[in-house]
C-alpha cells in the first residue's frame, strides 16, 4: 500500500528530518516517489520511478530534496502499483489547474471501480490508474458545485460532497491529499492519518502522514474515519485543522 | 455606523484599487480610521483619529498605505462616533496573539453589557471601548476551546464562540477575525458585500460592510437569514472555505 506525507505550515518550510524518516518507515513502497510543493502560487513535483529508499540508502533526488524544497505545504508519496504501470507519469503527486490555482493531488489506496471513469474537463493525459481519476473526479464535483451554488460556493462543502459521492459511486479505498496552495485537504475512508503539531523531534507545523505509528515517537493523534460515516475530511491551514467532517 | 473592508488574497496583494473607494464610500465615519495587515507572519497595524475623508480629499496617509500595504490579508475600519474612537488607540484593528498566531479584529456593532466584560487571559486590550471586549471575549473562548485540543476544529471552534457571545451579550454585530492564513467574518444584521476577484487582479477575496460594494463589478450580498443567528464567511486565499448561517444547533 503507498503511503502519504504532508507538511502544513504558516511559513515557507522544509522537511529535512520528516521526508527521509517517512521514506525509510515507507520502505515496502518499491514503485515511485514524488515531493509536490509551490513557489509563489505556482505547484511543483519532482518524481521518480526509483525506490525512495533501499538497503539503508535514500534515493539521492529524494534526500536532496528533502533538504531544499520549502513550501507553506509540502506533499509526498511513496508508492506500491495498485493500478496503472510503473513509471514516472504515474508516481504521484499530480498536479492539473483549476479556479486559476494548480491543484496538487496525491492518492493513497485501491480503488478499480473509478478507473472507468472519464472527465470532460481535466485530463491527466498518459496516467491511466485509479488516483489519476479520482483526481479528475475530485475537480469536475467541485467545478459542478461552483456551477449549482452561485457565486461564493463553499469550497469545503463541494469537497466534502463530491468525496462523499465519489465513495458511493465508485466504491474503493480512499486516502487522498489535495491542496491548492491555500489550503490542504485530506480525505481518508480507510487506514488512518496521523497528526503532530509543534513536533521537538522533526519540523514545525502540522505533519501528516497515513503511517500507523508516524514519523516520532512523540505523540502523534489518529484520525480515521466513524464507523457509520463515508469518510473523515480535514481543512488544514498552516498549523491548525480549519475545518473537519465525518461525511 | 462605521465599516469595515477586509482583503484575501493567495500571494501579498495591494489593495490600492479598493482601499480608496471604501474610504470614500464611508466618508460619514469621521472618528478615525486604520489599517491592518500581515508582513512574516507578524501583524502590524497603522490607524489615526484623524478624518478618514476631508475636503474631498482621502486622509493622505490612508492613501499612501493603500499604494504600500501588501499583505496575503489586509483589513481596514473606518470608525464613526458611536465606535468611540477619540483616540488613535480607540480604532480598530485591533491585534491579540493567541494559539501560535497573531490576530486582527475589526467590528461593527452595537451590543449592550459587553462593555463589563473581564477578560481572564493575558494580554488585555488597554482601550475602554467595547469592541476591545468582543475581542477578548472571542479570544477567551477559543482559549477556552483549543488550549488543550489543538487538534479540534478551529471553524467550529469560532461558530460556538459566536453562539456562547450571542446567548451571553445579544446584540448586533458584523466582524472580521483573521490570522495570517484564515479570515473569519460574521454578521447578524446589515450585509458584507463580497467580490471574487480574478487571477490578474490578485486571485483574491474582497469583502466589505458598503452595501453597495466598492466598484461596478457584481457583488455577491451575504446577509444573514430570518431565524439564524448570523452568516459565517470563512476564507483562505482567494477562496470561500465556508459560507452558511450559524443556526442555533449546528456547530458549523
Amino acid at each position: 500500500m503507498c503511503d502519504l506525507f504532508a507538511l502544513s505550515a504558516a511559513t515557507n518550510y522544509s522537511a529535512p528530518r520528516s521526508l527521509p524518516i517517512f521514506a525509510a518507515k515507507a520502505g515496502r513502497n518499491l514503485d515511485g516517489w514524488g515531493i509536490g510543493f509551490f513557489r509563489k502560487n505556482r505547484a511543483y513535483v519532482e518524481k521518480s520511478a526509483d525506490r525512495a529508499y533501499h538497503e539503508g540508502r535514500f534515493h539521492d533526488s529524494f534526500q536532496r530534496l528533502a533538504r531544499v524544497v520549502s513550501s507553506k505545504f509540502i506533499v509526498a508519496h511513496v508508492r506500491l502499483r495498485t493500478s496503472g504501470p510503473i513509471d514516472e507519469c504515474h508516481a504521484h503527486p499530480f498536479i492539473l489547474q483549476f479556479r486559476e490555482q494548480d491543484w496538487i493531488f496525491a492518492h493513497n489506496g485501491k480503488a478499480p471501480a473509478i478507473e472507468a471513469y472519464r472527465s470532460d474537463k481535466f485530463r491527466l493525459e498518459d496516467a491511466v490508474s485509479d488516483s489519476a481519476r479520482t483526481f479528475e473526479y475530485l475537480l469536475d464535483g467541485i467545478a459542478a458545485r461552483d456551477t449549482e451554488s452561485g457565486d461564493a460556493p463553499s469550497l469545503f462543502r463541494a469537497v466534502a460532497d463530491t468525496s462523499r459521492r465519489l465513495v458511493e459511486e465508485y466504491p474503493g479505498n480512499y486516502n487522498y491529499l489535495l491542496t491548492n496552495g491555500s489550503v490542504l485537504f485530506a480525505f481518508s475512508n480507510h487506514r488512518q492519518f496521523l497528526l503532530l503539531k509543534g513536533s521537538k523531534q522533526l519540523e514545525g507545523g502540522l505533519l501528516l502522514t497515513t503511517l500507523e505509528h508516524g514519523l516520532s515517537e512523540e505523540s502523534w493523534t489518529r484520525f480515521a474515519k466513524e464507523k457509520e460515516s463515508a469518510g473523515v475530511l480535514m481543512a488544514i491551514l498552516g498549523s491548525d485543522i480549519l475545518l473537519k467532517e465525518n461525511l | 455606523m462605521c465599516d469595515i473592508f477586509a482583503l484575501s488574497a493567495g500571494v501579498n496583494y495591494t489593495a490600492q484599487q479598493y482601499l480608496p473607494i471604501f474610504a470614500e464610500k464611508s466618508k460619514r465615519n469621521m472618528s478615525g480610521w486604520g489599517i491592518g495587515f500581515f508582513r512574516d507572519n507578524e501583524a502590524f497595524i497603522e490607524k489615526s483619529a484623524e478624518k478618514v475623508y476631508d475636503g474631498e480629499q482621502v486622509h493622505e496617509s490612508f492613501q499612501r498605505l493603500a499604494r504600500v500595504v501588501d499583505s496575503r490579508i489586509i483589513v481596514s475600519h473606518i470608525s464613526c462616533p458611536l465606535s468611540g474612537g477619540r483616540h488613535t488607540a480607540h480604532n480598530h484593528p485591533f491585534s491579540l496573539s493567541f494559539l501560535d498566531h497573531v490576530w486582527l479584529f475589526v467590528h461593527v456593532g452595537l451590543i449592550d453589557g459587553i462593555a463589563d466584560y473581564k477578560t481572564t487571559n493575558e494580554p488585555k486590550i488597554d482601550v475602554d471601548v467595547y469592541p476591545a471586549r468582543v475581542f477578548e471575549y472571542l479570544r477567551d473562548q477559543l482559549m477556552s476551546y483549543l488550549r488543550y485540543t489543538p487538534y479540534g476544529s478551529l471553524g467550529a471552534s469560532v461558530v460556538k464562540a459566536i453562539r456562547n457571545m450571542l446567548a451571553e451579550y445579544p446584540g448586533r454585530y458584523a466582524f472580521v477575525l483573521a490570522n495570517e492564513s484564515v479570515l473569519f467574518a460574521f454578521c447578524n444584521f446589515r450585509q458584507f458585500m463580497l467580490l471574487r476577484e480574478s487571477a490578474s487582479f490578485g486571485n483574491s477575496l474582497v469583502l466589505t460592510s458598503i452595501k453597495e460594494g466598492l466598484s461596478d463589478n457584481e457583488w455577491i450580498s451575504i446577509s444573514p437569514e430570518p431565524d439564524t443567528l448570523g452568516k459565517l464567511l470563512v476564507a483562505a486565499g482567494p477562496d470561500v472555505l465556508y459560507l452558511g448561517d450559524v443556526a442555533h444547533g449546528s456547530l458549523l
